[in-house]
């Protein structure tokens, strides 16, 4: 079972205005540190990129790293200057991209 | 378009145990069933046997009391005599004084007998029989002993926070239905209403007869656990899931399997909002009551704890136990299931009442147990009043 990506984004927002998009995807972050019942490594499987985009462009992108928790909630602002569409995904080490709904926005 | 600035936010986590001193209030009567839903009565509604969740502990505490059993060896008749005084070899000065029992005028054998079994001195202690039980050995008590004596200095606290009288107890303060915030709230926006709709083997889905249920299941939950008479139990909301959609619609959603508690946190969600209110009135369920009473105060498992040690205001409820906070029964019931941000998962009560046990080193039961049945009677009738705030969310 896999739970969609959430993101929320004001609703409304004027020219030039610097805006808070949160974004949370459901993943287990396993770190590849740890061990089962049987006392073997249980392999990394993280999410270890993440991107936004706007009207094609990236605005946003960053690095994961295995330290952070499940469920990664990532918060960051961007100054929006003109009406359009956000798109977000999130790189899984075993290469599935998780990819949330498009946002889109009108000045 | 310019990348203002950026931060990430690591899921903080605050150590939180609900507690509420809110007064008592009476039990009303429940409006009285309208037709009996149908339900599958045969076997259990919960995996058989019972195999405890993995990575929980495992140690064999099938010697001590638990909620089915009474097989803890008896509390001795008379202290025991002993050879003193005592000593310790070695004894370290590592730790900081933790109290002045060492000038407390206590002799050895004193402190001896009250470590192996504090019973003989005071029955209604809430210490574990630490050598009753064989968590400590002869030895080894003897060494607490030597060490005992010699505290004599009263122990500093390093900050207002390490003084228990002082410090205050955890709130949670997180809005528990922010699906960005709680975790428990995605089961309930996507995976039971697709439960919900699903047919099942039997060709019907919950959808097929109750179309609209936030209308209907307003208060059901907050009138859970019920004394079902064609099963001679109390039944709780996973149960009655579990065996009212068998006979419906063919599912087989056990106890603790992620659809029953998809659907049974959904179905407590639906009735955000309305009081827990719980039908005392008939016999049997009357009886359910005072049996879920006295299981409440059964000590059991190697540490030999009852809920009421614990739970109960005049034992150990509103202080704090290493660094938690141990919370009346009352406020223990009104955000289950409640998500756990240790456990990276949802818990329902039964299993909240599962790990109560084996963390006393006790065996825990099946969750359809009869005897949690009981017991949550007699929690939801502690609860009587608090408005169901469901999923919650927890450390």
């Amino acid at each position: 079972m896999i739970n969609k990506p959430r993101v929320k984004i004001p609703d409304q927002i004027r020219k030039g205005e610097i805006i808070q998009i949160k974004t949370l995807v459901a993943h287990e972050m396993e770190n590849g540190l740890r061990r089962d019942q049987a006392g073997k490594v249980i392999p990394r499987k993280i999410i270890n990129r993440f991107t936004c985009s706007f009207n094609g462009k990236p605005v946003f992108a960053c690095d994961l790293e295995p330290a952070l928790a499940a469920n990664p909630y990532l918060v960051f602002s961007v100054r929006v200057d003109e009406s359009g569409v956000f798109n977000f995904t999130w790189t899984d080490d075993d290469g599935t991209v998780i990819t949330a709904e498009e946002k889109a926005i009108t000045l | 378009m310019i990348l203002a600035r950026s931060w990430i936010v690591v899921g903080a986590t605050i150590a939180v145990f609900a507690a509420s001193v809110l007064i008592s209030v009476g039990l009303a009567p429940a409006a009285p069933a309208e037709r009996a839903a149908p339900l599958a009565i045969d076997g259990p509604a919960a995996a058989r046997p019972w195999i405890r969740y993995g990575g929980w502990p495992n140690r064999d505490t099938s010697k001590f009391n638990s909620l089915s059993a009474i097989v803890s060896p008896p509390p001795p008749k008379a202290p025991r005599k002993i050879a003193t005084p005592l000593g310790g070899d070695l004894p370290g000065n590592v730790g900081p004084d933790l109290s002045e029992i060492g000038k407390a005028g206590r002799d050895d054998e004193w402190l001896f007998n009250y470590i192996y079994d504090a019973r003989v001195y005071n029955p209604e202690t809430v210490m574990p029989p630490w050598g009753t039980h064989g968590l400590l050995s002869d030895s080894e008590i003897g060494d607490i002993v030597a060490f005992l004596k010699t505290l004599a200095k009263p122990a500093p606290f390093k900050s207002a926070l390490d003084d228990p009288t002082r410090r205050p107890p955890p709130s949670e303060q997180r809005d528990n239905l922010d699906p960005m915030i709680n975790p428990a709230m995605w089961a309930i926006e996507e995976r039971a209403p697709a439960l919900w709709n699903a047919a099942g083997p039997a060709g019907a889905a919950c959808v097929s007869c109750h179309a609209t249920p936030e209308q209907a299941f307003k208060t059901w939950a907050a009138t859970m656990p019920r004394w079902e008479p064609r099963l001679g139990k109390v039944l709780g909301v996973e149960e009655f899931v579990a065996r009212h959609a068998k006979a419906t619609t063919g599912q087989d959603w056990l106890m603790e399997s992620e659809e029953n508690i998809a659907l049974s946190t959904y179905l407590r969600y639906v009735a955000n909002g309305a009081p827990i209110i719980v039908d005392l009135d008939s016999a049997p369920a009357k009886a359910a009551y005072e049996r879920g009473e006295a299981l409440s105060s059964r000590k059991i498992g190697a540490l030999n704890f009852s809920c009421a040690d614990c739970h109960s205001a005049d034992k150990g409820a509103q202080k704090w136990i290493r660094g938690q906070w141990l919370g009346e029964l009352r406020g223990q019931l009104d955000h289950f299931p409640t998500w756990r941000t240790s456990q990276q998962s949802t818990w329902d009560i039964r299993k909240r009442f599962q790990w109560c046990q084996v963390a006393i080193w006790a065996d825990d039961l099946p969750p359809d147990a009869s005897e949690y049945g009981d017991l949550e009677l007699y929690l939801a009738a502690q609860n009587a009043g608090q408005k169901l705030s469901v999923p919650g969310i927890r450390h």
